[in-house]
């Protein structure tokens, strides 16, 4: 077992000892406070660079004996957060993706924007407008969105070469992306294109083309559902064609894995770079223009303070030291960052071993101010369970794709309602 | 060869039968060995290979790495431990209610004896799902979410244990009775007579519960996945389904190994221990 | 060795009536009583407080919604059994429910039934096929299940088996029939292990003299497996059918690892559907609501084997 892991695993025993000391009845103190963050990355280095930036605070506040970063894995992140929260166990800091509207409006979270704003050296307005309002309401800020990458166009240049095919990066439109995948299909066996992660369930990620042909799941305060409007038909018919007429978009039940060399293309976040083995060429491009033109979409993490901690105050002073801009650019290797200072593309480029800061600058830079998010809404798993059991009527040949789209509103129309 | 070919009906011969009971029973068989199978070559193979089309048993190019992987990804050997122990643990336990209520429910005349059977056999009919939900807020009060109180009690204690309750007294009840007449009038009482003369003789009904309960909390994954969030703490069924990278992107090899690791040892035991498991279970009482 | 544990128990009927019983066993007395009430009591106890208390609580929280974040309940009444009365995916998950558990009963112990029949002889390789036809059991449920998840792909082993033989396989997790047949057919193959074994148990204790006796009648082999093996090893099947019942209810790592209880709700049974509700949705009345419906079916299917068991069980006392 590598030493980190070892250490890690340890921490994680002394973290749970200590969460069962302070069960036992004695009170918050303000000493030998022991913090805990749930994260859902589980990658030595970035537990690693969490731990040294934890040590590194811990030296110069005494009050604070522990901070432990706990693991969870991403599939059942938000039903055991959950579950921890709702158990008396919640963390005092945690990672959010889509629960944060949940968090935010049962009032979990620990309000931020004055803490951050008074903080000295942090530089509230370095943060880019774009990124902090899935985070926020009513301008008050719940978490810091540490994470903010780009979904880009994963492109194998070897495969397009045994297929014989070309990609003009100017003006690339998502007819082309299928014409191209269609034909790597038809001349390798291999799949077209690959939105990472839909697996045919995970419908949101699908956002990352709809967005092209100006569709939306839902209006702007979420009561609306966006998927009967033309827009929305025009996307869902470009991909049934891409999956049953083209054969560019690998269908239901077929694996096949961009990054272990199984398709052409792949919808994918920046920060899968690390997924590149090295086993072929690529390249990376920004989305495909669509009917609606130029648009780019990025999935976000944040990072909050639960008001269940019995140690607000420590906890959100961490969470400061730990998103200041000294530390905010060392977390930038890893995560693209809302600040604006840090979003260049040398920047980013000095710790990516993947792209070029050219590359960088296309794909994350130019593309996180006007960026829009994945679509989330509250009580996001029944959404979700509820337009994924309508969508998969989507998927066979002969799907009447207006009616499918007209029955996923149905299903969760109540549901935008309440 | 000559005469018994000569001897033999034209179609239904004692070979023909046989050669046709054989064939059934290989071509029955693929669907219960070939995944287990599969499992096994195919953690060995480098990820790309595992979708290979057309699909492949053994890999060109064999490694171990997912192995390693297994164990640097999670606590995978103490998860390990603690399925293990669990079930040990929970093993010992029924092994010790089950055989004493059993016992009881045989063979003791009380006052409720038959009613409080049928409220103990509730137990086995109350599937999991109805009671996870408050059992979680009783174990969540006691200060025990996290931990493997609830994963040992419940199993030890409700359905498992009830069936196991179950067995035993089947057993009890075809036991001859004069064994303990005679021991009664030797001076033993009730414990005596359970610990000297019944258990002793309840071998085959308890190595038949002690296979069952061990397999109902070695497979339990409904249970961890509510009650457990520390990697540390999981059993492996759950943390079987855990190798997956940051982004939810499952790693097939290294759930595969692994599975490979869950599976095969408690295959072993039972290839050598099977004879004695079908004998057990055949002479447990439960044909009746 | 077998012949002398089997003989006491053919025996045992005939000491069992109640004449017998009144004799032979001891005078009830306090301390007799006192003790059984001792041996019995961790398994009352632990019914009582990990069983029947959680039941009483469900019934609590069935009347009640719950905010999981803030920890804040009310009372609504009989609002969630409304709901489950409006809810339009309750009885497609029903339906899942009836197909899976049903056709999981019916081939579980038909086809551990044929398996006990065929491996009840002593031939060479007989241990063998009882050791392959039980693997599966003690393979981790989540192990076999990602397996098979693998096996079924469109593009995975399966087909890739078809095809070698000429023939298109369908895309098995992707339309509601088939995927059904997908997770029926791996719990069974799970599974049927333990009712083999439990029959080939019940086969063993059938006399010899029994059969012996039906062939110099001049009865043929169906005959005598359905005149005289069936009656007799009648308690087993209604025990089996139990437990299969029960299991087949509760399967929920099946359907969580291979379907996700699609495509649609085609394969969403109650189970993962309780479970939904309560711990991905954290709607815990309804939940509770949902599993004590399930809790009803289970009772009183069990009560219905219990009254036709006079009809169908033989040598029940």
């Amino acid at each position: 077992m590598p030493t980190t892991a070892k250490k890690l695993v340890s921490a994680l025993a002394l973290g749970t000892l200590a969460a069962a000391a302070g069960c036992a009845g004695t009170t918050a103190s303000d000493e030998n406070v022991a913090l805990r963050m749930t994260v859902w990355t589980s990658n030595e280095d970035h537990l690693a660079l969490f731990d040294s930036i934890a040590d590194a605070y811990i030296a110069d506040h005494p009050e604070i004996e522990s901070i432990t970063f706990e693991s969870l894995p991403f599939e059942e992140y938000n039903t055991t957060l959950t579950t921890q929260i709702a158990g008396g166990n919640a963390p005092d800091l945690a990672w959010m993706g889509d629960l944060s509207a949940d968090l935010i409006d049962s009032g979990a979270l620990v309000p931020l924007t004055e803490t951050l704003e008074g903080a000295e050296g942090w530089d509230y307005g370095d943060l880019v407008p774009s990124v902090t309002g899935e985070f926020s309401r009513d301008g008050e800020l719940y978490a810091y969105p540490f994470s903010n990458s780009p979904f880009a166009l994963y492109v194998n240049t070897d495969l397009l070469a045994e297929a014989g095919q070309t990609l003009d990066p100017a003006a690339l439109t998502w007819d082309q992306v299928s014409a191209l995948g269609s034909a790597v299909h038809a001349a390798t066996g291999k799949g077209g294109f690959v939105v990472n992660d839909f697996n045919y369930s995970s419908w949101n990620t699908l956002a990352t083309v709809w967005t092209a042909f100006g569709a939306s799941a839902w209006n702007e305060d979420g009561t609306e559902c966006g998927f009967a409007s033309p827009e929305m038909t025009d996307a869902f018919t470009f991909l049934h064609n891409a999956v049953y007429t083209d054969e560019s978009m690998p269908g239901p039940g077929v694996t096949a894995d961009f990054f272990a060399g199984d398709a052409a293309f792949a919808v994918a976040q920046v920060s899968r770079a690390g997924n590149l083995d090295g086993s072929f060429a690529y390249d990376i491009q920004p989305l495909p223009q669509g009917p609606a033109g130029d648009y780019s979409v990025i999935g976000q993490a944040g990072m909050g303070v639960l008001q269940s901690s019995a140690h607000v105050e420590a906890a959100t002073g961490f969470l400061a030291y730990l998103t200041d801009p000294e530390n905010a650019a060392k977390l930038a290797q890893y995560f693209p960052p809302p600040r604006q200072s840090l979003l260049t593309g040398e920047g980013l480029a000095a710790n990516n071993t993947k792209f070029t800061a050219e590359q960088l600058q296309t794909v994350v830079v130019d593309q996180v101010p006007g960026a829009v998010t994945l679509p989330n809404h509250t009580n996001p798993a029944e959404v979700a369970q509820k337009a994924k059991t309508a969508l998969d009527a989507m998927w066979t040949p002969d799907a009447d794709v207006p009616a499918v789209l007209a029955s996923v509103c149905d299903a969760i129309d109540p549901l935008l309602a309440a | 060869m000559r005469t018994d070919a000569a001897a033999r009906p034209p179609r239904f011969g004692p070979r023909a039968r046989r050669a046709a009971l054989y064939i059934a029973l290989i071509v029955m068989a693929v669907p219960f060995v070939v995944p287990t199978l599969w499992m096994i070559t195919s953690s060995f193979k480098p990820l790309n290979e595992i979708f290979a089309s057309p699909p492949s048993f053994f890999s060109a190019n064999p490694t171990g790495a997912a192995y390693a992987e297994a164990f640097s990804f999670q606590p995978f050997a103490r998860q390990y431990f603690n399925s293990v122990y669990i079930a040990l643990v929970v093993t010992a336990t029924t092994m010790l209610v089950s055989s004493l209520a059993g016992y009881a429910f045989a063979r003791i005349r009380f006052p409720g004896r038959n009613l409080l059977f049928v409220v103990v056999l509730v137990g086995l009919l109350v599937p999991g799902e109805v009671t996870i939900v408050p059992l979680f807020q009783m174990f969540k009060q006691a200060g025990l979410v996290n931990t493997h109180w609830p994963l040992i009690l419940v199993t030890a204690f409700a359905a498992p244990c009830v069936l196991a309750t179950f067995i035993m007294r089947q057993f009890f009840i075809a036991l001859p009775i004069e064994l303990e007449e005679a021991a009664r009038i030797d001076g033993l009482g009730r414990f005596g007579i359970w610990r000297r003369i019944c258990l002793p003789l309840a071998r085959p009904a308890l190595s038949a519960v002690a296979i069952l309960t061990f397999l109902s909390s070695w497979n339990l994954y409904l249970e961890p996945t509510v009650y457990l969030t520390s990697p540390e703490l999981f059993t492996l069924p759950q943390a079987l389904t855990r190798f997956t990278d940051a982004y939810g992107g499952e790693m097939w090899n290294t759930q595969l190994a692994a599975a490979t690791m869950t599976a095969v040892p408690v295959l072993v035991v039972f290839i050598f221990a099977q004879r004695q498991f079908v004998e057990s279970l055949a002479h447990s009482g439960l044909k009746g | 060795m077998a012949d002398t544990r089997i003989k006491p128990r053919e025996a045992a009927p005939a000491s069992r009536g109640p004449a017998a019983r009144r004799r032979r066993v001891w005078t009830m007395s306090r301390a007799d009583a006192a003790a059984g009430y001792l041996f019995i009591a961790p398994q009352l106890l632990g019914v009582l407080v990990f069983v029947i208390v959680p039941v009483g609580l469900a019934i609590w929280y069935s009347l009640n919604e719950w905010n999981v974040f803030t920890g804040a309940t009310t009372f609504v009444g009989a609002a969630n059994y409304q709901a489950a009365l409006d809810d339009p995916q309750l009885p497609k998950v029903l339906g899942a429910t009836a197909v899976f558990s049903g056709g999981v009963v019916v081939l579980n112990l038909a086809l551990g039934l044929a398996l006990a029949v065929m491996l009840n002889r002593r031939f060479r390789g007989s241990v063998l096929f009882r050791t392959l036809f039980f693997s599966p059991v003690v393979v981790s449920v989540v192990a076999w299940t990602l397996v098979w998840g693998f096996l079924l792909q469109d593009n995975g082993g399966i087909n890739g088996v078809l095809a070698a033989l000429g023939a298109d396989g369908p895309n098995w997790l992707q339309s509601g029939p088939t995927a059904m047949i997908a997770v029926t057919f791996t719990q069974v193959v799970r599974s049927v292990g333990i009712n083999m074994v439990l029959f080939l148990a019940a086969l063993q204790g059938v006399p010899g003299e029994l059969y012996e006796a039906a062939r110099l009648d001049g009865a043929g082999s169906r005959r005598i497996f359905f005149r005289i093996t069936l009656p007799l090893i009648s308690p087993t099947l209604l025990l089996t059918a139990i437990i299969t019942i029960v299991g087949a209810l509760q399967s929920f790592a099946q359907i969580a690892v291979l379907t996700e209880g699609g495509p649609g709700l085609s394969t969403t049974v109650l189970v993962y559907y309780v479970f939904q509700q309560a711990f991905s949705f954290n709607d815990i009345g309804y939940g509770s609501t949902l599993a004590l419906m399930l809790l009803t079916f289970v009772m009183v299917l069990t009560v219905i084997q219990w009254q036709l068991r006079r009809k169908w069980v033989f040598y029940e006392d």
